[in-house]
């Protein structure tokens, strides 16, 4: 797959989603968390942030720090479906990520 | 010797010994026939699925099914390294095993798929690839990093700095210091290319960034439009906009 078409296509979909789900206020938010481990490389973390999500460089430090330092962060919010293909991206790029409901 | 990558006009190059490219082009074979016996396993843990064991295809149609229908959860698999590549997607079992049951066909697929073009990749010196191949190449590097940690046994940082002295220190070669010294090999060159590839991500990012925090002003209709047409490396100065909302949604965290 091509990861920079994806994440255009997905970045689409997160503000069509979300744009959805305040209207009909049904579906129950989600957020992706991102959890540290002693093997992902800084700067393949903040790559995969930046890539990704579309991060600016600054943001995804912080996020990747806040990984490293706290042991986890929440990378990405969404409705359930997008949470999902978040989670499922991450775990192809080898990083250790869940699915969890929004505070 | 090895040198590092670094970008040229056409993409990325790291010159590789032979041996290091057989090297790492065989330890992909092991992950690519790793991540196949779970397709095995996983067919076999099936009740019922006979004729799915015998048809790859019919597998994934019927996991997928199953997955959809929200019937039996997938049990996570026995074997360390692959529980590190096809990791839980919840920290709640049932929800992972049914997560699991959905999606772990595809991911494994999508690792497969990453391993063989890695393969591909190293079969010529100097080892070179476009923008689109090198996260790709890159992906398929860090799953034979994770596969070599797991198996030697590296949880935490105290670990990584055994495995560390073990690559540099040993001179009797046991399994596990060779193991140790291809993995810091491959840490290396993995840094070098995300290094190089860093450098050409717009400094601003391309998301509307006040969007993932949820916040009440994450619904700004200029920060959608400026994201949902900007194509990747095209986006640059004019996001000023998201960058600035991107602050404010960081400091409510």
């Amino acid at each position: 797959m091509s990861s920079a078409e994806g994440s255009t296509l997905s970045r689409e979909g997160t503000d069509l989603d979300s744009e959805f789900s305040q209207l009909l206020s049904a579906a129950r938010p989600y957020q992706v968390v991102v959890w540290n481990d002693p093997v992902n490389l800084m700067t393949y973390v903040s790559w995969v942030f930046r890539s990704y999500f579309g991060h600016s460089k600054a943001r995804a430090e912080q996020l990747m720090m806040q990984v490293h330092e706290q042991g986890r962060a929440v990378v990405a919010h969404g409705p359930r479906e997008k949470a999902e293909q978040d989670v499922t991206a991450m775990h192809q790029y080898g990083l250790q990520a869940t699915l969890e409901e929004a505070e | 010797m090895a040198t590092a990558f670094r970008a040229t006009t056409r993409g990325y190059r790291a010159d590789l010994e032979q041996h290091e490219r057989r090297l790492l082009s065989s330890l992909c074979a092991d992950v690519i026939e790793l991540l196949e016996s779970r397709e095995d396993d996983a067919a076999s843990n099936d009740a019922g699925s006979r004729n799915a064991a015998e048809d790859p295809a019919f597998a994934h149609f019927r996991a997928e099914l199953a997955g959809l229908g929200g019937e039996e959860p997938l049990e996570p698999p026995e074997d360390d390294v692959l529980r590190r590549l096809l990791p839980d997607a919840s920290t709640d079992p049932e929800e992972a095993g049914h997560f699991r049951r959905l999606s772990e066909n595809s991911l494994r697929g999508a690792k497969i798929a990453d391993l063989r073009t890695a393969r591909m990749l190293l079969e010529s010196t100097p080892v070179t690839m476009d923008e689109e191949l090198a996260p790709v190449f890159g992906r398929a590097l860090n799953d034979l990093r994770l596969t070599l940690a797991s198996r030697l046994q590296l949880n935490t940082a105290e670990d990584a700095e055994r495995v560390h002295k073990l690559a540099v220190g040993a001179s009797a070669k046991d399994t596990d210091s060779f193991m140790a010294e291809i993995y810091t090999f491959m840490t290396w060159l993995q840094e070098t290319l995300f290094s190089a590839m860093t450098e050409f991500l717009p400094e601003h990012g391309t998301a509307a960034e006040g969007a993932d925090s949820n916040g009440p002003d994450s619904h700004g209709t200029d920060a959608d439009t400026a994201s949902g047409d900007a194509g990747p490396g095209d986006s640059g100065p004019r996001d000023a906009g998201p960058e600035s909302s991107g602050g404010a949604g960081t400091s409510s965290r």
